[in-house]
């Protein structure tokens, strides 16, 4: 295989809602690389939890694809079949969402389920497929695996039902998987093991991992590379160590600053960015971070390319030079 | 520091009932005991920070506390006059002194109704007289922040951050002496949940207001609190000085915690799991000390005694048979 095993291109995704066109993203290319784990950041509508949809093909009836192309193994996904892409979804791409409570159907056994999602492999029979369904739930730290099989999902805390969920993710041996906020519907103490689970997990996994959140902390345990999104665009991506250390961006800086676990003394009053986020349907023309940078000028008027600032990073500012 | 509001030994348990059979074996009285045991106080002018997992009963306790949940026992005083029992009418007086933010704005307000009304509904309730309604809902409007016509906007016409900007003028809107606010930054974006708590800040001072702040959020808590108060499954296992407890805290179950918390910084990640299992059901309490199950320090001790909640220095009080030190 050439080139990496997702690859995302210019995508440009719009809602049709009663207010106008919304647009969700736009032009927005990403990368992940087997044995990656590539984050994706940004605040509420910033288009992060639209581009996992696209690629899970997952996008509500009101969306519609307007450019770019999805590439995994090399192929736009975008061009196949729903027969073709339903396969690919179930096999090779599988997703973890926010929420552990409505993961599952409440009126099966978490054991029905976890046989259910394994029917596009004919070739092995119910108890195999029962035994490994046990062999993963063991695997993501769930004890007595053999018995929960027989549970049903409310028999579970939030904890243990964002472990099934993996384990369900997990089950078919995809080789990319996206989880959309794996954490934020835990406490802290479940959250430090789910990210501890994740990070086990690619240790013997060759896939690729593409992490959503807007935890700057979730993204910081996790991530290899981290792409930072705002108002639908990339604005800035970098390894993850760069883009926490020598962040270029102006939004990435002040999203940074906002952090208050990053603030080592405690402060009286905390960092905010202020204005409020574009409205998507009447986008400004030029840079859209520009009406609440501080350091905007000019020429923010028009609006900035993403700039590449060394191999692996790249800032959407005019500021910016390599 | 004067003392605002003292709590003794409050606890509050719901009666359980497990189903038809219950009606016919009278002796046995099941009861969920969600909060046990709770003393605390908060000093005028002071922010206490209320921190725990879901189902620790940090919740509970602010309901608690405007009785807003019936106590089974312990004490409430507030501004120096006792609750005298449970009923609405005793809180009566207090509930105009101490408001409450509700963890979900928007749901926390009537949706048919625009935020003027809403915002003088405190007025109404309690039989304030008002002489010009538009005037004061625009007064409370300017004191958090928001232009006057945000009074003729609907409670879903509201971004995350202006609805909590509502609920903050909400609660003022009495001239309260207390404030407590559940989770008052949940769900927002990280640069908005500064906006909300510098306001909080900046009415403090202004009115002279005492906070109680529900929270499971550490890293914004250590900011904005002057003192912390640690629940686990009901119980306090720790309170002191908000500083104090950041640089080194008594109890495993507090280290644990403060060690959860991701830090956003690829540099330190964290190598290993600092707390293992979740908290158990109240409806299964350990015995002995009740987080001996998750806990990386327990000995024999803990499993079979449960641990006081002793005082080690004024105001400073951990629920540990062996503290950390």
């Amino acid at each position: 295989m050439t080139g990496p095993l997702l690859s995302v291109r210019g995508l440009s995704v719009n809602f049709r809602t009663p207010q106008g066109i919304v647009r969700a993203l736009g032009n927005v290319s990403i990368q992940a690389g087997a044995g990656e784990v590539v984050g994706i950041v940004g605040e509420s509508g910033c288009g992060k939890s639209t581009l996992a949809a696209a690629v899970g093909n997952l996008l509500p009836g009101n969306a519609e694809i307007a450019a770019g192309e999805i590439r995994f193994r090399d192929r736009d996904i975008l061009r196949l079949g729903s027969d073709a892409q339903r396969q690919l979804r179930g096999r090779e791409i599988a997703m973890v969402f926010q929420d552990p409570m409505t993961a599952f159907s409440p009126v099966l056994t978490i054991g029905e389920q976890l046989i259910e999602f394994q029917h596009q492999m004919t070739d092995v029979d119910k108890a195999e497929k029962r035994r490994r369904a046990e062999a993963m739930l063991a695997r993501v730290g769930i004890s007595d695996a053999g018995l929960r099989l027989n549970g049903y999902p409310h028999e579970m805390s939030g904890g243990m039902r964002q472990r099934t969920a993996i384990a369900a993710a997990l089950l078919m041996s995809p080789s990319l998987l996206i989880a959309d906020e794996p954490t934020t519907a835990l406490d802290v103490t479940l959250e430090a093991q789910i990210i501890y689970l994740l990070r086990t997990l690619r240790r013997d996994y060759n896939g690729a991992i593409v992490v959503v959140s807007h935890h700057l902390g979730v993204i910081a345990e996790l991530c290899d590379r981290v792409y930072v999104m705002y108002a639908g665009e990339v604005v800035e991506s970098a390894p993850v160590d760069a883009l926490f250390h020598q962040a270029r961006h102006p939004y990435t800086r002040a999203l940074l600053e906002c952090d208050p676990a990053r603030l080592d003394q405690p402060a009286e009053f905390l960092p905010t960015i202020a204005g409020e986020i574009p409205d998507l349907t009447v986008l400004p023309d030029g840079c859209s971070f520009a009406p609440r940078c501080a350091l905007a000028d000019d020429r923010c008027r028009i609006r900035p390319e993403l700039t590449s600032l060394s191999e692996d990073h790249a800032a959407r500012c005019h500021r910016v030079s390599p | 520091m004067n003392t605002l509001l003292g709590i003794a030994n409050l606890s509050v348990s719901f009666p359980l009932s497990s189903g038809l059979l219950d009606m016919f074996s009278a002796d046995r009285e099941w009861h969920l005991r969600v909060l046990e045991d709770i003393s605390l106080d908060l000093g005028q002018g002071e922010t206490l920070g209320l921190v725990g997992e879901s189902g620790s009963g940090k919740t509970t306790l602010a309901r608690a506390v405007l009785g807003l949940v019936p106590r089974s026992a312990g004490t409430i005083t507030f501004d120096g006059e006792a609750i005298a029992g449970r009923s609405d009418r005793a809180f009566r007086t207090m509930r105009r002194k101490a408001a409450m933010m509700f963890q979900d704005p928007v749901a926390s307000l009537s949706p048919r109704r625009k935020v003027g009304a809403l915002l003088v509904e405190p007025h109404i309730i309690h039989g304030e007289p008002l002489i010009d309604r538009a005037e004061a809902a625009a007064r409370l409007l300017a004191l958090v922040g928001l232009p006057a016509a945000f009074a003729d906007r609907y409670p879903h016409e509201l971004s995350g951050g202006q609805a909590r900007r509502v609920g903050v003028a909400r609660a003022l809107a009495l001239n309260p002496k207390m404030v407590l606010a559940d989770e008052p930054t949940a769900g927002l974006d990280v640069s908005v949940q500064g906006e909300i708590l510098n306001l909080m800040a900046r009415l403090k001072g202004e009115f002279g207001l005492s906070y109680i702040v529900v929270t499971h959020n550490l890293a914004l808590i250590r900011h904005v609190s002057d003192r912390l108060a640690i629940m686990y499954l009901g119980r306090l296992v720790e309170v002191g000085a908000t500083a104090d407890i950041f640089r080194m805290p008594r109890h495993p179950y507090t280290r644990a915690l403060l060690e959860a918390e991701p830090i956003p910084d690829p540099r330190r990640r964290r190598a290993s799991l600092a707390i293992e299992g979740e908290i158990p059901s109240i409806l299964n309490r350990p015995v002995g000390c009740e987080f001996h199950t998750r806990c990386a320090v327990a000995r024999d001790r803990c499993r079979g005694q449960a641990p006081e909640f002793t005082r080690y220095a004024p105001g400073c009080a951990v629920r540990c048979h062996y503290p950390l030190e």
